[in-house]
């Protein structure tokens, strides 16, 4: 009787129900998720085309990715138009969430200015890459026109085709598709921050510069840090939009806008190279792994 | 991929009949027309049995297929037709994944070796293929063929490359519109340079685009014995599209964007350089108040024809097709029987029937509206067909010889990447966006890091 009982309650036990409740999800997540990410693993040591059998080499694909200039190439194409993006997605964010956070202040509106501010980030990048390539036509171009016309430049600007300015543009871009992402998480952020600690600020005399590095910015460090590994992992990914406008896996002008999922496209979906690409892909699975705990360890330390 | 969707799609609107045959064809219709009663007869008694999946990457096989239940209707045939650059990945994921659903693919010939090599395609030479092989043209069977030589595709068609040009500008400029003369003046890449200075003395343009040549740019080995080879003719060319890029040569509209299928119609603007010939009003914009021409030649396939018929519009009747500096070809659809089916013999009665029986080769090329069969047998029965479209030519003549030229061994697994790394340099050296030297040192570089294993000497 006394262990029937104990049976009965052990199934009441919700802790049980709460495992059975997501084992759906874990099965589905390690055949979708965590098999695809071992299977990779496995054949970046082999010499696997996507078909046919996967003989094991080695080391070779790493050390052929390491030793490959493109590589290089591509990841520092990468690292220079995630960096910019990054400095100006989070300087606008930030910018925007000082102005809409000032007590002083105190804009009305923050909801639809938030909802303006999200909007590019839901157009399909596809829109986005036809929509730029037009504005930015040398010739014709809406933007060239208007700094031709109005004097600012005398000859057009060819935005996509120099190596100088069009991984910039890219960047620019990408600004422009999720700055309001980034504002939307550091105005939640900022909008948790208890207001006692602001009017105890205001009472002591203090400006808005101090409010904001002694008030603000640490309170909404764990969010910030957030959006940047975030970040770091999307940038590092880069490869939808200057696949669309920069004619594909080669990244013109002249390769400077090939970024590393790019250069990994190429050799596995272009050239047969399966085996090679996995390589590559746990390559920068390593890079990303190593700057995120550098980021993790600086920007978690207390103050 | 645009270029594979043209080549081989057409269209199975009978309204319009661009192409004409004479007494002897309406003769041979009249054979047909009693023929296919009888066959029709034959299927309404019998025939075959069975359903058939076909997985193809154009219209071509499902109006084939409409026509193969009409003659057995014992038959059922489900056709998906799948975009050119999404074929390989799924019928490769699918095939390779187990499913056995699928019949009969298809693959254009550089998409073919890799699914040769996961082992989808059935040996048809097991089929019974050979029994009409020696009616076949070589380098139809040779692109069909693995690295062992097994045949595991075959094709319906034959896709020499020649030059589209203008009777009538020929007639003007040069005082003769004959293919054969004309064709000297295409014969070498110094005769075009000059043939291009004349035209354009003369007020027309010899290529709308500087890419004319892709299906023609020589015949010479990108790869011998895991070597890379670039020989003078790869220079020689690379020269040539710079030289009728930076000389003015051209109009500048890209091959298959709308000002390139314009120039067909007739007159179109000189554009510049680097105008986005793909937006629309960029290309308005850049045409107004520019000076005009007439271009003289395109150079395609055989199955540019198609393209020809529905972009030339008031030229109707005005071009004639000759030969290039060398012979060439691009484009076509190859079927074969997967590995995996459970009805690889009706597939191959299909198959078969597609591609080597005299009738129904005989009404695909009244149906397509200008395909080439490779079929030698239809090839030399319609061999004095005379085209009005194409002032009288012999076309089906003049596409059997062109293919007779094609050199097929000298294809190699990496042509296509290597082919489109030095149409990379190609295009940096005609925008000057770097010099030559860099250009040439990039592509070496792109080939190395992209196939270690091939062996460079610079």
């Amino acid at each position: 009787m006394a262990s029937t009982t104990a049976k009965k309650n052990k199934l009441k036990n919700k802790d049980y129900v709460g495992v059975i409740m997501i084992i759906p999800f874990v099965v589905v997540f390690c055949i979708f998720s965590i098999y695809p990410v071992l299977r990779t693993l496995r054949l970046s040591f082999t010499n696997y085309k996507g078909y046919g059998d996967a003989t094991f080499n080695g080391l070779d694909n790493y050390i052929r990715c390491l030793t490959d200039k493109f590589f290089w190439r591509a990841l520092w194409n990468t690292i220079k138009m995630w960096g910019v993006n990054i400095i100006l997605q989070l300087g606008l964010a930030f910018l925007l969430t000082i102005v809409f956070s000032d007590i002083k202040y105190k804009i009305k509106g923050l909801p639809v200015f938030r909802v303006i501010y999200y909007l590019p980030n839901l157009i399909a990048v596809t829109t986005v890459a036809i929509l730029f390539s037009s504005l930015l036509d040398r010739s014709y171009g809406s933007v060239n026109q208007l700094l031709v016309h109005s004097g600012i430049t005398k000859t057009p600007i060819d935005w996509l085709g120099k190596t100088s300015i069009t991984p910039y543009v890219v960047s620019v871009i990408q600004t422009w598709m999720w700055f309001g992402n980034s504002f939307i998480m550091l105005m939640a952020s900022v909008q948790g921050i208890n207001n006692d600690y602001f009017e105890a600020a205001a009472i002591d005399g203090a400006g808005r510069w101090t409010v904001f590095g002694k008030i603000t910015l640490p309170l909404i460090k764990p969010i910030l840090l957030y959006v940047s590994i975030t970040s770091l992992i999307g940038g590092l990914q880069l490869f939808d939009l200057p696949y669309l406008m920069c004619g594909g896996t080669v990244g013109n002008p002249a390769g400077s806008t090939q970024t590393v999922i790019m250069y990994l496209y190429k050799f596995g979906f272009e050239t047969w190279q399966t085996g090679y690409a996995s390589a590559v892909a746990y390559v920068l699975f390593l890079l990303v792994l190593i700057v995120s705990l550098i980021q993790f360890k600086v920007g978690g330390k207390e103050d | 991929m645009v270029v594979s969707m043209v080549g081989c799609g057409n269209s199975d609107n009978n309204d319009a009949k661009d192409t004409k045959a004479e007494t002897k064809a309406a003769e041979t219709k009249a054979a047909d027309d009693t023929k296919e009663a009888d066959d029709t007869k034959e299927a309404e008694e019998g025939g075959l049995e069975g359903s058939l999946v076909i997985w193809t990457l154009a219209k071509d096989l499902e109006t084939m297929a409409a026509k193969f239940v009409e003659e057995n209707p014992g038959v059922t045939i489900d056709t998906t037709i799948i975009e050119p650059a999404d074929y390989v990945s799924k019928t490769m994921t699918a095939i390779l994944g187990g499913d056995d659903t699928i019949d009969i693919i298809v693959g254009e010939p550089q998409m073919l070796q890799p699914m040769f090599e996961a082992g989808m395609f059935e040996d048809l030479t097991a089929m019974g293929c050979d029994e009409f092989a020696d009616d076949m043209v070589d380098y139809m069977l040779e692109v069909g063929q693995d690295e062992d030589g097994v045949q595991r595709a075959i094709s319906y068609q034959i896709c020499p490359s020649g030059f589209y040009y203008r009777r009538d500008i020929a007639q003007e400029v040069f005082g003769y519109d004959d293919p054969e003369s004309v064709g000297e003046l295409f014969s070498s890449y110094d005769k075009i340079l000059e043939t291009a200075q004349t035209l354009k003395d003369a007020g027309y343009a010899i290529f709308a685009s500087d890419g004319e040549l892709g299906y023609m740019s020589g015949d010479s080995a990108w790869v011998i014995d895991g070597e890379l080879n670039v020989d003078q003719a790869r220079y020689d060319y690379m020269d040539l599209c710079v030289d009728l890029y930076q000389g003015g040569y051209t109009t500048y509209a890209s091959a298959w964007s709308s000002p390139w299928y314009a120039a067909m119609a007739g007159e179109v603007a000189y554009l510049k350089p680097d105008t986005n010939v793909w937006d629309a009003d960029a290309v308005a914009e850049a045409s107004e108040g520019a000076d005009t021409t007439e271009v003289f030649a395109f150079g395609l396939p055989s199955w540019g024809v198609l393209t020809m018929r529905d972009n030339y519009g008031d030229t109707r009747g005005s071009w004639g097709i000759c030969s290039g500096p060398s012979y060439g070809f691009g484009g076509g659809t190859w079927l074969g029987i997967s590995t995996a089916s459970h009805n690889k013999d009706l597939a191959w009665e299909f198959i078969k029937w597609v591609v080597a029986d005299i009738d129904t080769v005989n009404w695909w090329i009244k149906t397509s509206e200008g395909d080439i069969p490779a079929y030698i047998p239809a090839l030399e029965a319609h061999a004095d067909d005379e085209n009005e479209v194409y002032g009288g030519q012999k076309l089906f003549q003049f596409w059997l010889e062109q293919a007779e030229g094609i050199d097929y061994s000298k294809v190699t697994q990496y042509d296509t990447a290597i082919g489109d790394a030095w149409s990379e340099a190609i295009n940096t050296i005609k925008t000057e966006a770097g010099t030559k030297e860099e250009a040439i040192a990039t592509f070496y570089d792109t080939v190395a890091s992209t196939y270690p294993e091939i062996t460079i000497n610079k």
